[in-house]
């Protein structure tokens, strides 16, 4: 039998583990898994929203855009003497907001999801960072309760291992169990068909977008509490690679109706037990990402024989 | 229509069959043409013409038999080989660059290592002119309507000095001030020795111009012949004239009809850019509506409008009414929850899902419409009915989990049609429901079409089959450039009338 990709993917970082825990000092410690678990918690909930979007054969560039920027936001209107409430709700009217645009725009306009996105992602990060923010870092304010989350444990285990599992579990209900989770699979699969069937494509679309932005600002709040500040410059660092890596390595086609929320811990766990080991290794961070992106790469070409679009029997003309 | 016997053979095919997955679309056809004649290809829809014709210019290999060029035995790998030895062939869709102009296409391929637009430009602006081709050469492609568009391909296949052009139904989307100018071209063209084969569905233009005339049917040659020795009704009745008969295509007499029940849906005026023109009809419950058309009539379009699935023309563009209420349906899902249900002709491209199995396939039906009121899935409702529908329509394959794209042609198509009547229609329409499909599929597909008749849903089975269409009609339309232009009962009709209102 044919191993599929999540398989291999699960074999491989299985055999990563041992031999790091074989072979690094340090690495097979309850601390070190704990914190390896906590690195990836926040990229496995971007990774979530990714997996939506992509699944339903599209791509959100805007994520890590959307996760910064939202929560300087939110933490700057905090700093400035905003009630909770009202900040809160704000920033989330503003998330819901670009949703819908980079939704109405991909769905409606028909422009295509990657320069939506990317264009979205960048007007995000412009304007919050020039209109909105005074300084690249916007810091927790005392007393807040994300300071008090960030410090939550439960058994040892930092809180946001239970909240990426448990949005994990909300994902996974959503995909495999509701009608428009279902839609997901059917759009990313033969939108022309899935229309044709009856199916509502253009507000399934524009839902993907609006999951994918709010899981985004959850990431964030999660990255404010566990930091106690937000640094935007992240929106300029390798994280969105990270993001498609995880979903990509995972096993979810980039040409759409395959995958799950498995794929993506199987991904999150390889990426977070070989980021790991590489820190441990001191291997240098310009040579960390040299190696992700070849393993990017690499995983995208094996997407592409694995999940092949078959052109060729497309084409019946007349005989 | 004089053809001089002295005049050479340039092309010759030897007993030349191609299959397509072990289906003949061409069976040990022998065919010549001779230097600076026109010569006619005619046929129904399916019948060859276009794999015949795509042999030569290299497009596509056949399976076995010999083509001889110029005396020589050879096969062109590519329609590049092909172009360059002499043989263009000008497709049905243009397949010029739309992004480039006029002249950049008409020197592709043919470009120096360095080229200069201005040069290019003005050795295109003569070139076309010599043709008397009204065309700018410094004009996008895109920008073009389909005649120039033409134009520009015969202008190229002419610049590359072929010697023999096959021009795949030329006229189809022509206006006639166009149509006129364009066979003034061909005849030059002969005058100037160039060999022509010309595809059409159009008997008149074909009687007029050539100067012989080839008729497939199902794949085989028929008839072959100088054009003085054919008229219209020749030609039809050898289109036409089956010997398969048999149980699977049975002519039913008066007696065996279905009367028509409540009219369901009237459309009136249907208009569609330029592909479906004022098309007005009925379709009523408890029969078979049989659509007749051949390729390029609208009568997909037409259907792909009343499902939804294209929209008619906002202004002038007509009615459509269900149950004497006019509807204008923006997406299919509208037409779904109305029980309007298209089945589609190209399965592959907008039929089914083909990464999933045969039970996601059909419980999408289910999933789509507002028929499935909860939005929590049940997996064990899905299991019940894909057994239930599996079982109904005897789809085979080993396990329910079996993904769609590797069941055969005919199971792929009864998926389709289950997912259809899942969603409980009142109206379904058949797109070519039986192409690529293997015999015995095709005798239960038709019995499924005729239950769901007896059981008072309206059924509406476009067709480019005739036997298909006389056995499985309570009543026959035919389409032609876009409108329903005549009405037949199949007791009383014959093969021969409807292809004979069918064709222009």
């Amino acid at each position: 039998m044919r191993l599929s990709q999540e398989q291999i993917v699960a074999s491989i970082a299985v055999l990563i583990f041992a031999a790091a825990s074989f072979a690094l000092p340090g690495f097979f410690t309850p601390e070190n898994i704990v914190s390896i678990v906590r690195s990836i918690s926040v990229l496995g909930i971007l990774a979530l929203g990714m997996a939506i979007v992509i699944i339903g054969r599209g791509i959100d560039l805007s994520a890590v855009a959307i996760m910064a920027m939202s929560v300087a936001w939110y933490l700057q209107l905090l700093n400035d003497g905003s009630s909770d409430g009202a900040a809160l709700m704000l920033v989330l009217a503003g998330v819901l907001c670009i949703g819908l645009l980079n939704g109405f725009l991909v769905a409606y306009a028909d422009v295509p999801a990657i320069f939506v996105t990317l264009a979205s992602g960048s007007f995000v990060f412009g304007f919050v960072r020039s209109q909105l923010i005074t300084q690249d870092a916007v810091p927790v304010p005392s007393g807040h309760w994300l300071q008090s989350l960030g410090g939550l444990r439960f058994l040892d285990i930092p809180v946001e291992v239970f909240i990426f599992a448990g949005l994990a579990f909300l994902v996974f209900l959503f995909l495999r169990y509701t009608k428009w989770g279902r839609y997901v699979y059917y759009a990313g699969d033969n939108p022309v068909a899935a229309r044709n069937v009856g199916m509502p494509i253009r507000p399934m679309l524009v839902l993907r977008y609006v999951i994918s932005a709010v899981i985004s600002l959850m990431a964030g709040l999660l990255t404010a509490a566990s930091l106690h500040s937000i640094n935007t410059r992240v929106v300029n660092s390798t994280l969105l690679y990270d993001i498609v890596l995880v979903a990509v390595i995972g096993g979810i086609g980039l040409s759409g109706g395959k995958g799950g929320v498995r794929n993506v811990l199987y991904g999150a766990a390889l990426i977070g037990i070989m980021l790991n080991a590489m820190t441990i290794i001191d291997i240098p961070l310009i040579y960390q990402n040299l190696i992700k992106s070849t393993i990017l790469l690499a995983a995208i070409i094996i997407d592409g024989f694995l999940n092949p679009r078959d052109e060729q029997t497309a084409q019946q003309g007349d005989i | 229509m004089l053809v001089d016997a002295t005049k050479e053979t340039i092309i010759r095919l030897e007993g030349v069959t191609k299959a397509y997955r072990g289906v003949p679309a061409v069976k040990n056809v022998s065919f010549d043409l001779r230097r600076g004649e026109i010569h006619a290809l005619l046929g129904e829809n399916g019948a060859g013409k276009s794999t015949l014709t795509k042999i030569v210019a290299g497009v596509v290999e056949m399976t076995s038999g010999k083509m001889f060029h110029r005396g020589k035995e050879i096969s062109y790998a590519s329609p590049h080989a092909a172009l360059n030895a002499g043989i263009a062939m000008v497709f049905q869709e243009t397949s010029l660059v739309p992004s480039m102009t006029v002249a950049q296409n008409l020197y592709l391929g043919t470009e120096g290592f360095l080229n200069r637009l201005r040069g290019i430009y003005i050795s295109a602006q003569q070139f076309l002119q010599s043709l008397n081709f009204p065309v700018d050469p410094t004009a996008m492609v895109e920008t073009l309507g389909a005649a120039k568009r033409q134009m520009v391909e015969i202008a190229r296949a002419v610049h590359h000095n072929a010697e023999i052009i096959i021009f795949d139904e030329p006229t189809a989307t022509l206006t006639p001030e166009e149509k006129r100018h364009f066979f003034a071209l061909i005849r030059r063209l002969k005058s100037q020795g160039v060999s022509i084969v010309f595809i059409s569905h159009a008997l008149e233009e074909a009687l007029m111009l050539s100067d012989r005339i080839t008729i497939l049917r199902d794949g085989e040659l028929v008839s072959s012949g100088e054009t003085s020795s054919y008229d219209r009704n020749k030609i039809i009745s050898a289109m036409v004239g089956r010997t398969l008969s048999g149980e699977l295509y049975r002519q039913r007499d008066g007696t065996q009809l279905r009367k028509a029940g409540k009219k369901v849906l009237s459309v009136q005026d249907l208009s569609m850019s330029n592909v479906v023109r004022n098309n007005s009809f009925s379709i009523f419950q408890g029969q078979i509506t049989g659509v007749f058309g051949l390729i390029g009539s609208g009568r997909t379009e037409t259907f792909k409008v009343v499902s939804g699935i294209y929209k008619r023309d906002f202004k002038r563009g007509g009615t459509i009414e269900l149950d004497d209420k006019p509807v204008r349906y923006a997406v299919p899902r509208d037409a779904v929850n109305d029980g309007i249900v298209y089945v589609t002709e190209d399965r592959k491209s907008e039929g089914f899902f083909e990464t999933m199995s045969i039970a996601e396939n059909l419980f999408s039906g289910l999933l789509a419409a507002g028929r499935e009121k909860s939005s929590v899935i049940s997996m064990s409702e899905m299991h019940q009915l894909s057994s239930e529908w599996t079982q109904k329509l005897n789809i085979k394959a080993i396990n329910e989990n079996a993904r769609v794209v590797e069941l055969s042609g005919g199971n792929q198509q009864k998926v389709v049609i289950g997912r259809g009547l899942v969603q409980k229609p009142r109206l379904v329409i058949f797109d070519e429901p039986t192409r690529g499909v293997d015999v015995g599929a095709i005798a239960e597909i038709h019995q499924i079409i005729n239950e769901l008749a007896d059981q008072g849903l309206a059924v509406v089975v476009i067709s480019s089959y005739l036997p298909e269409i006389l056995n499985l009609s309570d009543r026959i339309l035919v389409c032609r450039q876009g409108r329903i232009v005549e009405e037949f009962s199949p007791s009383e009709s014959t093969e021969e009338k409807i292809m004979y209102a069918a064709v222009h």
